[in-house]
């Protein structure tokens, strides 16, 4: 069978729109194997896109090549184009603090820094801003509100990051997040390793966020993928199965092993 | 249904013999340092006194104090410990955090190994080479030389396992907000694993707090008060060795209770050690 995505299925009812990131091309290593093959999407400004499959099929993978992060870590090597706005991100010239504040990631376990509350949050803010101590609390007050998480932290912003609950303190690295004003937000599985009642509260606030940020969300449970997104990409085995809008991918896939997946015939 | 219950039995005899054996040699470990310990507050005690904290190391017969070799003690483990232990946390860094998958931390880690148990007598052989005989006299600085390269491998050893215990999520948790490598570790690694740090340092004070060899070949000993770092200087290790060896009973007797110091201070220190990193396992 040829490569998966035809155009035609590329441009679902967002070609309309204004798309934020375009992958085109993109093939990834890890060492000498290959994790993802010829991957083609565009992601539209200001709406929500997950990215379903089974394990080990390259969502995450898709996904840490956005921000680089994979470059942490030798032997992992993309080749291809990523585009923010048109330019090309995996350009060697890319500074790549400058690209992470434009794009933010929230990862599978809640990762607060050692320190307070407070500082977790003007942490990120400080490296590119020099502001007023009233303007950082105005922003750390606005970043935990965004996160809702201000009314439970608002009399303890001097506790330890690491002394709230698992819920909240991916609360936290949401505010985090978004205290730096960035463009896009990465969420790798931000609501695998937390209870109903949290992952209630994370869908809810992904939802809010939607209406100013580009939103990526990795995730192993299709009831959430249906629950929070527009549009949703099946991966399978490093290949793109099938990208189209979210209640199409849920109700009439295209591809016989989204179906099967979908289904949960496999996966 | 008998042959059961017997392995069962028999089972559970094996079972005491060998707690029985456990026991007994948990308890012979423990003895040797109840000894020590017993026998140095035994003999070291007596002689605690104001005298020994304000006067001189005495000429034989006399009475008096080991307040240069207190003092020459802690001059050099300080010197020692500052010269140490940036090296070794960045070293210590180096391997954890920049040159993680590097061929050179797997080289640097082999050899720091070999030197955290070579004989400290080598070190000491080493800066006699290396700084007394081209100046041409034995001195504290040269002391002080000695002790921070015992403290290097031990640092190196405490940073980079600490730091690799800061788990990899953190690290990309501050990548992905847009900070550079070095701040990274400087706000984030360093943070995190900074207890441990900091134990690893108190170890090496604790380990050359009580080195003798080294200090044998390069600072040597003082009968003087010396506050001059190009010179000979005092300190307990080797007043300790030099008193003990003495056919004098003044001396045998401060030689005594400048190795009860010693210890009790080694002692204090790495209880303080525990309570650190105690602290950082409840967290």
């Amino acid at each position: 069978m040829k490569p998966m995505l035809s155009t035609d299925l590329n441009v679902p009812d967002t070609a309309v729109e204004k798309a934020k990131i375009e992958v085109k091309g993109l093939n990834f290593y890890y060492g000498q194997s290959k994790a993802l093959k010829d991957i083609n999407l565009s992601l539209p400004e200001r709406s929500v896109t997950a990215f379903i499959g089974p394990s080990g099929c390259g969502k995450s993978t898709l996904l840490r090549v956005l921000n680089r992060i994979y470059e942490l870590y030798p032997k992992q090597s993309a080749e291809g184009q990523v585009l923010l706005d048109g330019k090309n991100i995996l350009d060697r010239s890319q500074d790549l603090n400058l690209l992470r504040t434009k794009i933010g990631m929230v990862f599978q376990k809640p990762t607060p820094f050692p320190m307070s509350i407070y500082e977790n949050i003007a942490f990120g803010v400080r490296l590119y801003e020099k502001i007023s101590k009233a303007e950082m609390d105005n922003r750390v007050e606005s970043a935990l509100k965004r996160a809702a998480l201000w009314n439970e932290v608002k009399d303890k912003l001097n506790a330890s990051g690491q002394s709230l609950s698992g819920g909240q303190q991916q609360r936290l690295c949401i505010a985090r997040t978004v205290a730096v004003k960035p463009e896009v937000i990465l969420l790798d599985e931000p609501a695998s390793a937390l209870d109903p009642l949290s992952t209630a509260k994370i869908e809810e606030l992904i939802d809010e966020l939607q209406a100013d940020y580009t939103i990526v969300i990795v995730t192993h449970n299709m009831q959430q993928a249906a629950r929070v997104s527009r549009q949703t990409a099946f991966m399978y085995l490093g290949e793109l199965v099938e990208f189209d809008r979210t209640e199409k991918i849920f109700t009439s896939p295209h591809e016989k092993r989204t179906q099967d997946y979908i289904t949960g015939r496999f996966g | 249904m008998s042959t059961a219950l017997s392995l069962h039995q028999s089972r559970k005899r094996k079972n005491s013999v060998m707690m029985a054996l456990c026991v007994v040699a948990a308890g012979i470990g423990l003895a040797w340092l109840a000894l020590i310990l017993g026998a140095l507050i035994y003999k070291g005690l007596s002689g605690v006194s104001l005298a020994v904290f304000t006067e001189m190391t005495p000429p034989p017969g006399d009475a008096g104090g080991l307040l240069n070799a207190i003092y020459g003690s802690i001059v050099m483990t300080i010197i020692g410990i500052l010269v140490g232990t940036p090296i070794g946390v960045l070293a210590g860094t180096y391997m954890a955090e920049y040159g993680r998958f590097s061929k050179l931390t797997t080289v640097v880690r082999f050899i720091n190994d070999i030197l955290l148990s070579a004989p400290s007598i080598i070190v000491g052989l080493f800066v006699y080479e290396l700084m007394v005989r081209p100046m041409g006299h034995f001195s504290a600085i040269a002391g002080a030389v000695a002790l921070s390269i015992l403290v290097i491998p031990v640092v190196v050893r405490t940073t980079e396992d600490m730091l690799n215990l800061v788990p990899n999520a953190l690290r990309e948790a501050g990548t992905a907000i847009g900070a550079p490598r070095w701040v990274v570790i400087r706000s984030v690694a360093y943070r995190a694993a900074m207890s441990g740090i900091v134990t690893g340092i108190l170890l090496a004070v604790a380990r050359i707090s009580g080195e003798t060899a080294p200090l044998l070949f390069t600072a040597l000993n003082n009968q003087f008060w010396s506050s001059n770092l190009n010179a000979p200087m005092a300190s307990l290790p080797v007043t300790i060795f030099q008193f003990a060896l003495s056919p004098y009973e003044e001396w045998q007797q401060l030689a005594w209770t400048g190795a009860l110091i010693i210890t009790l201070t080694v002692l204090g220190l790495s209880i303080f050690a525990r309570s650190l990193t105690g602290r950082r396992e409840d967290r």
